[in-house]
């Protein structure tokens, strides 16, 4: 018996039966958008934008966000207590633990996928790898249903910590490579963003171009041909734009507090560009997949997020950027309660942890709950579909809704799962 | 004189048609007539044939994805003999690069852009290019595809399509609906397609039931893995929609079609080569040798209507049933009497890919310019009044590019008399890399729609590759015209390269203009073909 992969239990197939034969009549090709005036509304609200820090390999909860200590599995970190009576987290996190007030822990986390690929799928589609259909991530979700259509930078950023920059269009799916991420590695802007020195105006050819366009559109004209004599223009834009990729142009006495290593420079450029008005930004810190010396490598690699994360909600804080930014930290899973015998802890999706902040969520809250020794959920047990409803009721929009890539609708998000709603306001 | 010839020609025409076609007139002709008969007024309303250069271009394209050298331009341009479409348009499906066009196509068609696993890119390219350029009936080019289980070493390119999808039953079972039978059950898998009454669960298991007993050994991530099959096994199916969950079966059948049954094999007789460790096993009864002859039969139209849906499509930029995978009776072809001609004759014509595209192209309706009379200017595209604007693909854009930069000719040169196409192929096939990785779609994902996307337009505008091309060297455009005195010789043999096509006085002038200003001729000069490159005119075919 093959299972069923799709989310097809529900009314919406028959609901939409109008809408598309009506765009299947009209030879609609390969659109995927929101259709209904609800939705339109919603796009034009009061931008909303959402930061996501990435740890990648797999944080511990345990040296983080629900610390278990003196118990067997608990390692040999002290749980220290935050801005908020009663909640506790690890001592790794001395400057989150000031802002806990900010935050608000989801504990009780099982994803059931314990493979990297497999895991980061679930945490940033909120959906289970399935064959034959790939869900655009959450920074093309947020771009599509967020970014104003006459934004002048693009809406879905990641900052890698290494690499080449660049464009994936794997990320967007059957959004479009419209929203596809823009690839900052390193922080540095993609490759040919910034004009070469080799060409040193660009009016006279572009003037050219105007005129040959406008001389074929007098008899020939598509909505691709105009799709595409655009393009330049909004290409201008982001050009015209570029120092808005450029950190250093921020204040130096920011990079002090940030910290002068990579990840600070990273979260200090997220800034940047969410104050620039970009949509959605990825952030990724790597590595947390210590199968072994898990304690040095966590003293370490905490010892860089700690405080440029609360450096940045500070910041998003005193500008008052917090109430309409959502802030997510996540990883593809967490790591075993279990400490091998080299000191390590391993993949681990059954019970972990994320935190979240801004964008109206109740803060200073904790929400599910793991056993004494951090082995099981044993309250209020959410998945990567919760976590994906939520963060899109927190940013106003209703993921009930659906996507209609080549007429056929796709929900928003997962309609298995439903928001978070004790920690929505 | 003229009258005289007409009349020994017609009636040539008469005795070499006659007796073949009997009273059928040629097909482009029949096209034409269905096409007509889709609009009232259709012939008042419909855009004059297109000139020349207009038709050199756009055919030129479409069957061998470059755009004709300055050279070539003039060449056609000046020979007046009254037949040197039929002419241009056979000596385009007799070329070389026939064959790689339609190698790119299908290569694109049956695989998606996607990485290669199990049969290399370059065996499977070659297993294409060859059948295309023997004219291979496309039916057989089918049955080659899905019979191959990869064992034979000169049949395993063309198992690709199979292997390379990892025998995945859920990729498998759509792409086969997709590609071959014009039709998307994707959403037939758990339930009844809900939007499209013609699509049952039962078409779809249907399918998966040739392949479900099928496997890759000896296992699935080996490279030179092969496909083999076991005696047993059923797909089952419950319907998420019914309440009693009754479990149902099928065996292979073509959607609309018989399922065809298992023989009942004696007990202890099921294989020819008993399943054991390390051993392949082969089945008595093979369920997916029947996979190729039961969706390319000639009772099943869905193949050949989807088959004559694709290579009208290639040619017209529209499907008659569009989108390309949704053939089903609440949708139906913009044009249903020629669907149907279009496919038969397909069919009876044994799937002559050659001759079909040749009639296609020697069709009014093909040949029809891209530009609108009034009236004709808010028809909707599916009425065929006008041609559609088509964007070149990733392959027809470097080729493109490569050909107006002058790069192309450079290399010709180059080579001289070790010329030829795969020769010529392989110099520019370093070239055409980032057109694909740029301009491509996901892999693995079917191409759909047009998207003009930041990274592309910022690679024209700024990228090394681009600029790289349009640098001058000995024999690039910018080089040749940067050595005419004559400023309208400059705007010619720019608008002859870049668009084929003679610039118009407006159009001379603007050339003539911008040398006259410059302290730089040659910069001057790599602006305008920068310009020409990233406009409208250049980046579709029209």
């Amino acid at each position: 018996m093959n299972n069923c992969n799709y989310a097809c239990g529900t009314a919406d197939h028959t609901v939409n039966r109008r809408l598309f034969l009506g765009g299947a009549a009209a030879g609609l090709a390969g659109f995927a958008g929101m259709t209904t005036p609800a939705a339109a509304r919603e796009l034009k609200s009061a931008q909303k934008r959402m930061l996501v820090i990435f740890l990648s390999g797999g944080v511990s909860q345990l040296e983080t966000w629900d610390p278990k200590p003196n118990t067997d599995t608990g390692g040999p970190f002290r749980a220290i207590p935050t801005s908020v009576p009663g909640i506790h987290i690890s001592e790794l996190l001395p400057e989150a633990a000031k802002r806990m007030h900010l935050l608000t822990l989801v504990r009780g986390i099982n994803t059931k996928e314990d493979e990297h690929g497999r895991g980061a799928t679930i945490m940033l589609t909120g959906r289970r790898t399935e064959p034959g259909l790939v869900y655009p991530h959450v920074g093309a979700v947020a771009a599509k249903l967020l970014t104003d259509k006459d934004a002048e930078l693009p809406g879905h950023i990641q900052i890698t910590p290494r690499g080449g920059g660049g464009f994936n269009k794997e990320d967007a799916a059957f959004l479009g490579p419209k929203f596809a991420s823009v690839t900052l590695g390193d922080g540095k802007p993609p490759a040919d963003l910034l004009r070469p020195a080799a060409i040193t105006t660009d009016a006279e050819r572009e003037a050219f171009r105007k005129k040959l366009n406008d001389r074929f559109a007098k008899s020939r004209r598509s909505a691709q041909t105009e799709a595409y004599t655009e393009s330049y223009e909004q290409a201008a834009k982001v050009v015209s734009r570029a120092d808005a990729f450029d950190a250093s142009r921020e204040d130096p006495k920011a990079a002090d507090r940030y910290g002068r290593h990579d990840f600070g420079r990273h979260m200090l450029l997220a800034r940047r560009l969410l104050e620039q008005g970009v949509t959605f930004v990825k952030v990724s810190h790597t590595n947390y997949d210590t199968h072994h010396e898990n304690f040095d490598f966590h003293i370490e690699q905490l010892g860089e997020f700690d405080r440029p994360f609360a450096m940045l909600l500070d910041d998003l804080k005193e500008r008052g950027l917090l109430e309409s930014t959502l802030v997510v930290v996540m990883s593809e899973f967490g790591r075993t309660p279990r400490i091998n015998d080299r000191y390590g802890r391993d993949h681990w999706s059954k019970a972990w942890s994320v935190a979240m902040a801004g964008c109206g969520l109740k803060a200073g809250a904790v929400v599910g709950k793991t056993n004494a020794n951090g082995t099981a959920v044993t309250d209020r047990e959410v998945n990567g579909g919760h976590l994906f409803h939520t963060y899109f009721r927190a940013l106003g929009m209703d993921p009930t809704k659906n996507f209609y890539p080549a007429g056929r609708p796709v929900p928003i998000a997962d309609p298995k799962a439903a928001a978070i709603h004790e920690i929505l306001s | 004189m003229g009258s005289l010839r007409f009349r020994i020609g017609a009636f040539a025409l008469l005795i070499l048609v006659s007796p073949s076609m009997g009273s059928e007139p040629p097909l482009r002709e029949r096209i034409d007539r269905h096409i007509a008969a889709g609009l009232p007024n259709y012939d008042a309303i419909a855009a004059p044939i297109a000139n020349d250069s207009e038709f050199l271009r756009r055919v030129t394209l479409d069957l061998t994805g470059r755009i004709p050298s300055a050279t070539e331009a003039r060449a056609f341009l000046a020979d007046s003999s009254a037949d040197k479409r039929a002419k241009l348009v056979d000596a385009l499906l007799a070329s070389p690069e026939y064959a790689r066009r339609m190698q790119e196509v299908f290569d694109v068609l049956l695989m998606d852009r996607r990485r290669d696993s199990k049969v290399p890119r370059a065996e499977w390219e070659k297993f294409l290019r060859s059948s295309f350029a023997a004219n291979v009936p496309y039916d057989d080019l089918v049955r080659d595809i899905l019979s191959s289980d990869g064992a034979d070493p000169k049949t395993r390119p063309a198992a690709k399509f199979l292997l390379d999808r990892d025998l995945d039953p859920t990729i498998v079972t759509r792409d086969i609906g997709r590609l071959f039978l014009g039709r998307n059950l994707q959403c037939a898998q758990c339930h009844d397609h809900p939007l499209v009454d013609d699509y049952k669960q039962e078409h779809y298991y249907g399918i998966q039931a040739f392949f479900n007993r099928a496997f890759l050994y000896p296992k699935p991530d080996d490279p030179k893995a092969v496909i083999a099959e076991k005696a047993e096994g059923e797909v089952n199916f419950i319907s998420v929609f019914d309440p009693k969950k009754v479990q149902k079966t099928t065996s292979p059948a073509v959607p609309g079609w018989k399922p065809i049954g298992d023989p009942k094999l004696e007990k202890g007789k099921e294989y020819k080569v008993a399943p054991k460790k390390d051993v392949k096993p082969v089945p008595a009864y093979s369920r997916l040798a029947q996979l190729a002859t039961a969706i390319t039969a000639d009772e099943n139209i869905a193949f050949r209507r989807t088959a004559a849906n694709r290579f009208w499509t290639i040619m017209m930029g529209r499907g008659l049933v569009q989108p390309l995978d949704f053939d089903h009776s609440a949708n139906p072809a913009s044009h249903p009497a020629l669907f149907e001609m279009l496919a038969e004759e397909f069919e009876k014509k044994n799937y002559d890919v050659k001759g079909l595209l040749r009639e296609i192209a020697m069709s009014k309706t093909y040949q029809r310019s891209s530009e609108p009379t009034v009236a004709g200017k808010d028809l909707a595209e599916d009425r065929y009044a006008t041609a559609i604007l088509k964007p070149l693909s990733p392959e027809q854009l470097g080729y493109a590019t490569m050909q107006a930069t002058g790069l192309t000719d450079v290399y010709r040169t180059e080579l001289a008399k070790k010329y030829s196409e795969e020769a010529l192929h392989a110099k520019l096939a370093s070239n055409l890399g980032p057109f694909r990785s740029l301009y491509g779609t996901r892999a693995g994902e079917p191409e759909e729609g047009f998207a003009s996307t930041l990274d592309q337009t910022l690679f024209v505008k700024h990228g090394g590759h681009i600029r790289n091309l349009i640098a001058p060297r000995t024999g690039s455009l910018v080089e040749r015209t940067a050595k005419l005195t004559e400023p309208s010789r400059v705007a010619e043999e720019l608008y002859l390269t870049v668009y084929t096509r003679l610039p118009s006085d407006e159009e001379r002038k603007d050339i003539e203009d911008a040398l006259r200003g410059s302290a730089n001729r040659t910069a001057t000069l790599g602006d305008i073909v920068w310009a020409m490159l990233a406009s409208a005119e250049f980046r579709f075919n029209h």
